[in-house]
């Protein structure tokens, strides 16, 4: 996927992202930085005794790969995987099982010196409706992906 | 045999921002870079060093304490880390502070490989009392 032409106006909204939180794809999350001990993302007791909860939750570092995804997409991946940003807060537990929808909307476009900054609002929610993660993003367009200035 | 743990424990009080750790190198193969893509589902994910939790792993070596719980995570994009080069990490304590009563430490950590090139940068904000995840979300 390269760099897209499009123009970007603030209160565009990006397609959403959704996705099916299992143990399994958290294990494969952990288990690829060659991590193979038991931890609060893939052990229920050591998740008990960690963090008090019933179960295993997920990495943030998961649904913030999940924000990037959102954002490569949309900004095409020769823009944000050289340009690209997220600031992301984990409000609530991921757990398998969980559907989670990550949403965007863009807040702002700004002039940079090698290109525009376009900002985005991110938030992810699960299958109630609960937020799990809020925060922002951002990539630099070049100019000439962008309709001319009046 | 039990191995004896020499890491210090964490005094949140005494630990100085700016604190930086050893760097620390790995080989970023073809195998973690396909495993990470299907954790998230992704066949086009480009930054599996997010797996690799490079910004705390020099803190854990060193200290010890209660565990912790990701309460905030930034990243930015570079370049994409190529496999099989080898990847070189510094990270350091970017910061600490006390919310509601509740102990935070900021790890950063900077990514790059053998031939120099510029991977990402991560920014995480560690919640020190991880037992308030069960208190407040519970099971």
């Amino acid at each position: 996927m390269g760099g897209l032409n499009r123009s970007y106006a603030v209160d565009d909204e990006l397609p959403p992202l959704v996705k099916e939180m299992t143990q399994e794809a958290i294990n494969l999350f952990e288990g690829s930085a060659g991590e193979s001990g038991p931890s609060q993302f893939t052990d229920e007791e050591t998740a008990r005794e960690t963090l008090g909860t019933e179960g295993t939750v997920a990495s943030g570092r998961m649904s913030l790969s999940f924000a990037i995804e959102l954002l490569r997409r949309y900004f095409g991946s020769d823009v944000y995987n050289h340009t690209g940003s997220v600031d992301l807060r984990f409000l609530r537990p991921v757990r398998p099982g969980d559907t989670i929808t990550f949403t965007g909307r863009i807040t702002g476009v700004t002039r940079e010196v090698n290109g525009s900054r376009v900002s985005v609002e991110i938030k992810a929610e699960n299958q109630r409706g609960d937020t799990t993660g809020a925060g922002q993003g951002s990539a630099v367009v070049p100019n000439a992906y962008l309709p001319s200035d009046e | 045999m039990v191995e004896a743990d020499d890491r210090i424990l964490l005094d949140w009080d005494a630990l100085q921002v700016g604190e930086t750790f050893d760097s620390y190198e790995y080989v970023l193969t073809q195998d973690m870079i396909d495993t990470y893509r299907q954790g998230v589902m992704d066949s086009e994910a480009s930054f599996p060093t997010i797996s690799h939790k490079v910004d705390v792993k020099q803190y854990n070596a060193r200290y010890r304490d209660a565990g912790s719980v990701n309460a905030r995570c930034a990243f930015y994009c570079y370049n994409p880390p190529v496999p099989g080069k080898r990847i070189t990490v510094r990270a350091w304590i970017a910061d600490k502070y006390l919310r509601r009563g509740k102990n935070y430490i900021v790890t950063e950590a900077v990514s790059v490989d053998e031939d120099g090139r510029l991977i990402d940068r991560v920014i995480t904000h560690e919640l020190k009392q991880p037992t308030e995840v069960g208190k407040k979300w519970g099971g």
